[in-house]
């Protein structure tokens, strides 16, 4: 059954009906009077499911007063003859409308099912279209396609928020007129605005939610659809744009560690070329030296060799940081295996001098990556052994400050003065004086590179000693 | 005279290598990347290998793991700095010690010379050791320092013997809890290094700078009777 396209065509269609109907009735004179009754209920129930409630109402009245007037007798009049047959009448007229709203409410309910089914279609294919779409630019175009048509609305437009806050139209029907006004307040307070249209239908501005913020407006002109679909729309509309927001915020992490494995991979190859000839070099010079005997140009060469290699090294580690490609893996470790490690691998700058090390508190643990932070201690106990003369005492401690851990290397030389503290962790500055002193300039500025990047402070102070005191201060790990 | 395979991408390395250890009286037969040297290895009988770990076609690690398979031939990795990670693996792959780049000749020869003289003494007396100014007895649970006995804990006594079994090597943090313990669960790398601590201070003349049993930072330790 199809919704007629005109309702007023109920009421004559409806006296029709039940004109012909009695006309037919009349052609058949064996019919008892009840058979005529249910006959003409019927009629009334068709009248009223097709044409609904009003034609049905007319129906019903129309039915009553036939019956009346061509079954009861007197025949051809509106009195009636025999009281039993008022009641009759009274009956048939309230079956008559009974059955008529009946079938009317029920041919209502259906169509209000069919309505439902027909939008929980619309937005299942909606949801499926931008499913389908992994690209926002062309995601937005052509969900506003998508929603025209899911909406039954003339023009629609989708307003994006961008980074400032700014509303920008990303998506609308051509030649489409919006009132900016109501748009920023749907945006801003949430609030959505429906007023009958010029076109027809509703015009309607949606927030576009995405949780509890909003991420624009969706705006829809002669919207035959109900308020409820829209709505329903909003929410798809949320939900495709944040997924989209999610996809590139993936893809560029991908790119990202691609480039930085890249970049990383790039540089272990550069060291490796710039060092193996060094230490081929280095190696040929220490076999001539077995097979003739070491000579003062020999031994010139292989310092000169090494201090190449250290050199070389150290830009390195430089050209790692600043590219980016020297990323922590940090993990859980006590501190006093940090202070072990450290010492094994630079324990050897410290030949000269004499070691005293508090044993650091055995439960004391710090989450960063252990290579990195022994590298930054490694150049504080280097740069205390520089700096400070021969045969006096180097001091490394271990203590808890707070929320932090501080690591501690002091020396007995002449520290470094308060003026120049920030100064020598720039990169290639040399303190005046230490020109006779080995090193580039770059020990300090690597160290609080490295110290940064596992979440930590490096600082240089004096020591109670009367030398410098590095320290190196890390977020405590929780116990 | 024993057989080496030296396996190396670089020629200048491996001339200054083979020169080496030719000069130390050995045979050296070389390969330029892993795959040359499995072949090698395949052909002939070797005493060591040295080979580094990162060359084209098969890596070094690949290539531990490959002979492993093979034999329990004493391998030496040339390794570079700040890949603890790389150097666990090598170790639990079966290699038995790395020396790391930029590394010296001497160190080098130094290193395959104790790798060679283990396999050789393998079957020598287990039990007994010394150097320095120490002696142990692992058969009669003794252990002297400067004519004194020392008393060491089961755990500490078990670490020394385990360190003795291989000298100049390197075990992983692992591979000494395994053989200790027994088991790697429940015990961490602090709890190793705190008895590795007291096993120090009852030996090493100075334990903040000790001689004989160094640590390999964020590896594991080495027992190293020669310093």
């Amino acid at each position: 059954m199809k919704l007629p396209a005109v309702r007023w065509i109920g009421y004559p269609a409806a006296v029709l009906v039940v004109g012909a109907t009695i006309a037919l009735l009349k052609l058949f004179r064996q019919l008892t009077v009840s058979s005529v009754a249910l006959l003409l209920l019927l009629t009334v129930f068709l009248c009223a499911s097709v044409w609904q409630s009003g034609p049905g109402v007319l129906a019903a009245v129309l039915a009553t007063l036939g019956f009346n007037f061509f079954f009861l007798p007197p025949l051809y009049t509106f009195t009636i003859a025999d009281p039993r047959n008022v009641a009759a009448l009274f009956v048939f007229l309230v079956s008559a409308l009974l059955i008529g709203r009946l079938s009317a409410l029920s041919r209502h309910r259906l169509e209000l099912i069919g309505a439902e089914r027909r939008d929980l279609l619309s937005l299942t294919q909606l949801s499926q279209g931008f499913l389908a779409d992994t690209n926002r630019e062309s995601l937005i175009g052509v969900a506003a396609d998508r929603l025209r048509q899911a909406l039954q609305c003339r023009e629609v437009a989708i307003l994006l928020a961008d980074d400032t806050g700014e509303l920008a139209r990303r998506a609308e029907t051509p030649g489409m007129v919006l009132r900016e006004d109501l748009a920023d307040l749907a945006y801003r307070q949430g609030n959505s605005a429906a007023y009958p249209s010029e076109l027809g239908g509703t015009d309607i501005y949606l927030p576009i939610p995405i949780g509890l913020q909003r991420a624009g407006v969706l705006v829809a002109r002669g919207l035959l659809s109900s308020e409820r679909m829209a709505e329903a729309c909003a929410l798809l509309l949320g939900l495709a744009v944040e997924r989209e927001r999610f996809l590139g915020l993936a893809r560029a992490a991908a790119e990202t560690s691609t480039s930085e494995q890249m970049k990383s991979t790039l540089l272990a190859q550069l060291a490796h070329d710039l060092k193996t000839p060094v230490a081929a070099a280095r190696g040929a010079i220490e076999n001539w030296e077995k097979e003739s005997g070491a000579s003062e140009g020999s031994r010139l060469a292989g310092g000169q060799l090494d201090a190449l290699t250290r050199r070389i090294g150290e830009l390195m580690d430089v050209v790692r940081l600043d590219s980016g490609a020297t990323r922590p893996r940090p993990e859980r470790v006590s501190c006093a295996a940090i202070v072990e490690a450290a010492l094994a691998r630079f324990g050897d700058a410290l030949a000269q001098h004499s070691l005293f090390l508090e044993p650091p508190p055995t439960d004391l643990a710090v989450e960063v990556d252990p290579s990195q932070l022994t590298e930054a201690l490694g150049h504080g106990l280097e740069n205390a052994a520089r700096y400070s003369p021969a045969g006096s005492t180097i001091r490394v401690s271990v203590a808890e400050d707070g929320k932090n851990v501080l690591f501690h290397v002091s020396d007995e030389g002449g520290g470094v003065p308060a003026s120049e503290r920030d100064r020598v962790f720039e990169r290639f500055v040399r303190l005046p004086g230490s020109e006779r002193v080995p090193g580039s300039g770059l020990g300090l500025a690597i160290a609080r590179s490295l110290v940064e990047l596992n979440g930590g402070r490096l600082r240089l102070g004096d020591a109670p000693s009367g030398g410098a005191l590095f320290e190196i201060a890390i977020p405590r790990a929780a116990r | 005279m024993s057989r080496v395979l030296l396996a190396d991408d670089e020629p200048a390395i491996r001339k200054v290598v083979r020169d080496a250890l030719e000069r130390e009286g050995h045979e050296v037969v070389t390969a330029v990347d892993g795959q040359e040297a499995l072949e090698r290895f395949e052909e002939s009988r070797f005493d060591l290998v040295v080979t580094d770990l990162a060359m084209p076609r098969l890596g070094g690690l690949e290539l531990v793991q490959e002979i492993r398979r093979l034999s329990p031939v004493p391998v030496l990795v040339l390794t570079v700095r700040n890949e603890e990670r790389e150097k666990v693996h090598l170790l639990d792959a079966g290699a038995d010690d790395y020396v790391t780049k930029p590394f010296g000749i001497a160190e080098l020869v130094a290193r395959a010379r104790a790798l060679l003289r283990r396999a050789d003494s393998a079957q020598g007396h287990p039990g007994e050791a010394r150097w320095g100014d120490i002696a142990v007895d692992s058969a009669a649970r003794s252990v002297l320092k400067a004519g004194k006995p020392v008393h060491l804990t089961p755990i500490e006594f078990q670490i020394l013997t385990t360190l003795l079994k291989k000298p100049g090597a390197v075990w992983t943090h692992r591979q000494l809890m395994a053989e200790v313990w027994g088991t790697t669960a429940g015990v961490t790398n602090d709890t190793l290094r705190v008895h590795m601590g007291s096993l120090r201070r009852k030996l090493e003349d100075d334990p903040n700078r000790p001689r004989w049993f160094r640590t390999e930072p964020w590896v594991g330790y080495r027992f190293s009777p020669e310093p």
